[in-house]
């Protein structure tokens, strides 16, 4: 268990190198950034002190040195644009996201996961079929034509909601259903699928068979199996908590980290840009890791191999 | 082949067609001007047949936009999806075939790629390098393809344990031939169901994308460009979002139930 465990922490610490690389290389590549940020006729004194101001008078692996030791040490750089640390513009961002993404979480598990369940247990019924047809509604329509649609509904024909801002709670609605809706039927059949693969199990027909009744078969043994599938697509849901918003929050003209990162975008903000990106594989990292250790707990077979 | 698939299937031959035709069933130019008809409804909103879906703030012909984005949309999605299988079959083959080292690095790639939310490595990717349009097809051509990557080095592994690849390795041919030409055709139905999946995937990323004013830029248009320029006239002029929009819903609905049908007929061991 302890191996598994280690390098399972190896290989987040590995992901995390390889973004912070993918942003140095992308961001080396994409040319000067004193010519990104300063007009081109800009005099060559102001050009030669901004590259010396920013460190990019130096050769590329010492760039790339200094580059890995001030992420290490927390420094994520100052927005090229305002001149503040892109972690504090950052940061400042998140409860504005969170308060849309874990209600809109909330709604995808209690929805989803007793949707597809439901689904599962009675295969082929109406209720299956239209849990399907939702789920692959779900699936196919866009977070942006699914938010305008509630919007050109709930707020301009009914005017029960407002359209966008995040002035009280009523501006929230809209946002969590767009985004919890489509997570659900994503969740919905996925859970379905992961039900149906181990109700067809020879230890399930063996256990009714042997006469245990079904509600039981269901709680003790089919459910527990088949969480563990579900919950790696989880474990992606908890992750993109600050990155899965970045359309509807666009949509809803949310202040949240979404709508922060398209703006830098497009205005090549970069140190705000790779930021936010860092943030992202550190969440995602982080869950995957917590994913594993939810394996060991559910599957006594890993904590005993140790390896999978 | 049930009726559903049916629909599907002939919706998908209308769009490729509507695409291939788009110069010579445009009624007008993408960018032509009707000052005097701006903001018209569609036909069925109480408008004319001049402009059968109506026309923006700027007077031009929503429904020729519509077929010049249907063209984009689905130029972009084909070459993505084209660029994504290749590259991620041929890496699969490359991790097959070498093993060690080199499929450990195609593998930790793949591991990445997928932990990844992509949305965001393409917004950065965006951010650093502008948005031509050659570049968001190369980076749309960059999803999924750890999922082809996988399934190739899966297959072509089982498969060179099978006498069919022993036999022409033995029989003196090259690598390239090997993987070619009786590797490829023989896991070519599992590639092609993965293709069904990640379709529509491109689509709804290209659209969002160019939602979001970072895909396609303007004068070319896309679907998910229309839909956020009918953004701003949701109230006064609903009909410029909600054409482009059915399209998108409609098709990805479309190759999602072509490729459910096509996994259950091709690949019993996916479902």
């Amino acid at each position: 268990m302890l191996r598994f465990l280690l390098l399972r922490l190896a290989r987040a610490l590995l992901t995390i190198a390889l973004v912070v690389s993918f942003a140095f290389v992308v961001l080396r590549l994409s040319g000067d950034p004193a010519l990104l940020i300063m007009s081109v006729d800009a005099p060559p004194e102001a050009v030669a002190a901004f590259r010396k101001a920013w460190g990019l008078d130096e050769p590329l692996w010492r760039q790339y040195l200094s580059y890995f030791g001030a992420i290490a040490s927390g420094d994520l750089g100052r927005s090229m644009r305002d001149g503040r640390d892109a972690i504090v513009l950052v940061g400042e961002r998140i409860p504005a996201t969170l308060a849309l993404t874990v209600p809109a979480l909330l709604i995808k598990l209690g929805l989803g996961i007793p949707a597809g369940v439901y689904a599962a247990l009675h295969r082929n019924s109406w209720a299956d079929r239209l849990v399907m047809f939702l789920a692959v509604a779900g699936f196919t329509v866009p977070s942006f034509v699914l938010g305008l649609l509630l919007v050109l509904v709930f707020a301009v024909q009914l005017g029960w909601l407002p359209s966008g801002g995040q002035d009280s709670w009523r501006h929230a609605v809209l946002p969590i259903i767009t985004l919890g809706v489509g997570g659900a039927a994503v969740l919905a059949r996925f859970t379905r699928s992961a039900m149906l693969e181990v109700l067809g199990q020879s230890y399930i027909r063996t256990a009714s068979a042997k006469g245990v009744p079904w509600a039981q078969v269901v709680r003790g043994h089919a459910l527990p199996n088949a969480a563990i599938p579900t919950v790696t697509i989880i474990g992606f849901m908890v992750g993109s908590l600050i990155a899965g918003a970045v359309v509807v929050e666009s949509v809803f003209s949310w202040p949240g980290v979404g709508r922060l990162l398209v703006v830098a975008v497009a205005n090549r903000d970069l140190a705000v840009v790779q930021c936010i990106l860092l943030l992202v594989a550190a969440t995602m990292v982080t869950a995957n890791l917590v994913v594993d250790l939810l394996y060991g707990a559910l599957d006594p077979r890993l904590r005993r191999g140790g390896s999978r | 082949m049930p009726a559903l698939v049916r629909v599907a299937l002939g919706w998908l031959a209308l769009m490729l067609a509507v695409a291939l035709l788009a110069d010579l069933i445009m009624p007008y130019g993408v960018t032509a001007l009707d000052l005097r008809n701006r903001l018209a409804p569609p036909a069925f909103m109480g408008g004319t047949w001049l402009h059968p879906l109506g026309t923006d703030e700027l007077g031009r012909d929503v429904l020729s936009r519509l077929i010049a984005s249907i063209r984009m949309s689905l130029v972009i999605a084909f070459g993505a999806t084209l660029i994504s299988a290749t590259f991620g079959t041929t890496l699969g083959f490359l991790a097959a075939h070498f093993r060690g080292f080199v499929e450990q690095i195609v593998m930790a790639l793949a591991d990445f790629q997928a932990a990844m939310p992509f949305l965001i490595l393409a917004l950065s990717v965006l951010a650093f390098f502008g948005n031509a349009l050659g570049l968001l097809v190369l980076l749309l051509g960059l999803h999924g393809w750890e999922r082809y990557a996988r399934i190739a080095r899966g297959l072509a592994v089982s498969a060179g344990a099978q006498g069919y690849a022993a036999a022409v390795r033995q029989l003196g041919a090259s690598p390239l031939r090997l993987y070619g030409r009786h590797v490829l055709p023989n896991i070519a139905s599992t590639l092609i169901v993965s293709m069904t999946l990640v379709f529509p995937e491109v689509i709804l990323l290209e659209s969002g994308l160019s939602f979001l004013g970072l895909g396609v830029q303007p004068p070319a248009t896309s679907l998910g460009n229309m839909v956020g320029y009918g953004r701003e006239y949701l109230t006064r002029a609903p009909w410029i979002l909600l054409s482009p929009a059915s399209i998108i819903v409609l098709t990805t609905l479309s190759v999602s139930l072509v490729g459910d049908w096509l996994r259950d007929r091709l690949d019993p061991t996916l479902r």
